[in-house]
């Protein structure tokens, strides 16, 4: 952890950060302005598969998904700056239970998108029209995208009180 | 009356309880409210305006379930975080700003379902009338600015430089 920590120190993003205070809210603006993005349409996609908004074929969603490739960069990217420029050094994150189940989320996110891209599944699923159901599978795909999306937005806010979090589960 | 309503047991209880259920949980649906809300709002948005034509346009007003759903989330959540910081919030220029911003997004969310998505006839030829597509983006500025003002009111001193008073 601590190598990792060391790692992620970037001095001249500390020295950017410390010199421009204003550059972290710009960062932040454009990590929830890309969470909202993920959320609408990644979100919009998995609620499409559980059921709602059933007259729309879900194919249409296909269209949106490169802008929530760009927003999913887009938050990589400011997530980092938040990272490497923190003042008391990566290990503020890296060393942090919420941001550790945060990461954990993330990649639960991913593993099950990669499902859903090489099972098969996003074949048959963009193929259903509108007014039809998705296969009972993808259903279970769409639910784990969203609660995973979800714990990412609930630990990310979570990691600035990870106090809370020790003191709930008696840490 | 904004030191009473920030006395009040709920607000003590929101704003200094240690356990994770209380500020931050409420911090956190506030979250998943506001990416919800404006989501779907900009994904109704871009379809107006021309992107992901697959969606029918007639299909556009069964979104605002889901928009509603996150409005409510944020509606409880927002008063309750209203309540815990009561002096600080309720005497924040920026704070009110988003207000105001937040009121109209939504109001023009509610036009553009009156106006248009409830029209089936209007929807069906398929043709998003310019008055529509003008509404679409400025709603989209409305929530983008709604976005921006909402994460400032946690950086009274950014917003105190960029407008030349002093905190």
């Amino acid at each position: 952890m601590e190598s990792l920590s060391q790692a992620l120190t970037w001095p001249f993003m500390q020295e950017l950060v410390n010199a421009h205070g204003w550059l972290w809210a710009v960062f932040e603006i454009i990590h929830y302005a890309g969470m909202s993005l993920l959320i609408g349409l990644v979100g919009g996609l998995d609620l499409r598969i559980l059921g709602c908004f059933r007259s729309v074929p879900i194919g249409a969603f296909k269209a949106f998904m490169p802008l929530a490739i760009a927003a999913f960069c887009g938050n990589v990217l400011t997530g980092l700056a938040f990272v490497t420029s923190n003042a008391t050094g990566a290990s503020f994150y890296v060393e942090n239970g919420s941001f550790q189940l945060k990461v954990l989320a993330l990649l639960l996110a991913f593993v099950n998108l990669m499902v859903f891209q090489f099972s098969g599944l996003e074949r048959r699923v963009y193929a259903v029209p509108g007014g039809a159901d998705a296969p009972g599978s993808a259903k279970v795909v769409a639910l784990v995208s969203l609660l995973s999306w979800i714990f990412v937005i609930i630990f990310g806010r979570l990691l600035m009180y990870n106090d809370a979090l020790l003191y709930t589960f008696g840490y | 009356m904004l030191d009473t309503i920030e006395k009040l047991p709920l607000s003590v209880w929101v704003a200094e309880s240690p356990s994770v259920f209380a500020y931050t949980l409420v911090l956190s649906l506030h979250a998943i409210g506001l990416a919800t809300v404006l989501g779907i709002n900009a994904l109704i948005a871009f379809r107006l305006l021309g992107f992901g034509t697959g969606i029918p346009l007639s299909s556009l007003r069964s979104f605002y379930g889901t928009i509603y759903a996150g409005f409510a989330i944020n509606l409880v959540s927002g008063v309750l975080l209203f309540m815990a910081a009561a002096t600080n919030m309720g005497t924040m220029p920026a704070f009110w700003v988003k207000m105001a911003l937040v009121l109209t997004g939504m109001t023009l969310a509610l036009r553009l379902k009156a106006r248009y998505l409830d029209d089936s006839a209007a929807t069906a030829s398929g043709v998003v009338p310019p008055a529509i597509r003008r509404l679409a983006w400025v709603s989209l500025t409305c929530w983008t600015f709604a976005l921006i003002v909402g994460r400032l009111t946690g950086y009274p001193e950014i917003v105190a430089r960029i407008f030349g008073y002093r905190i």
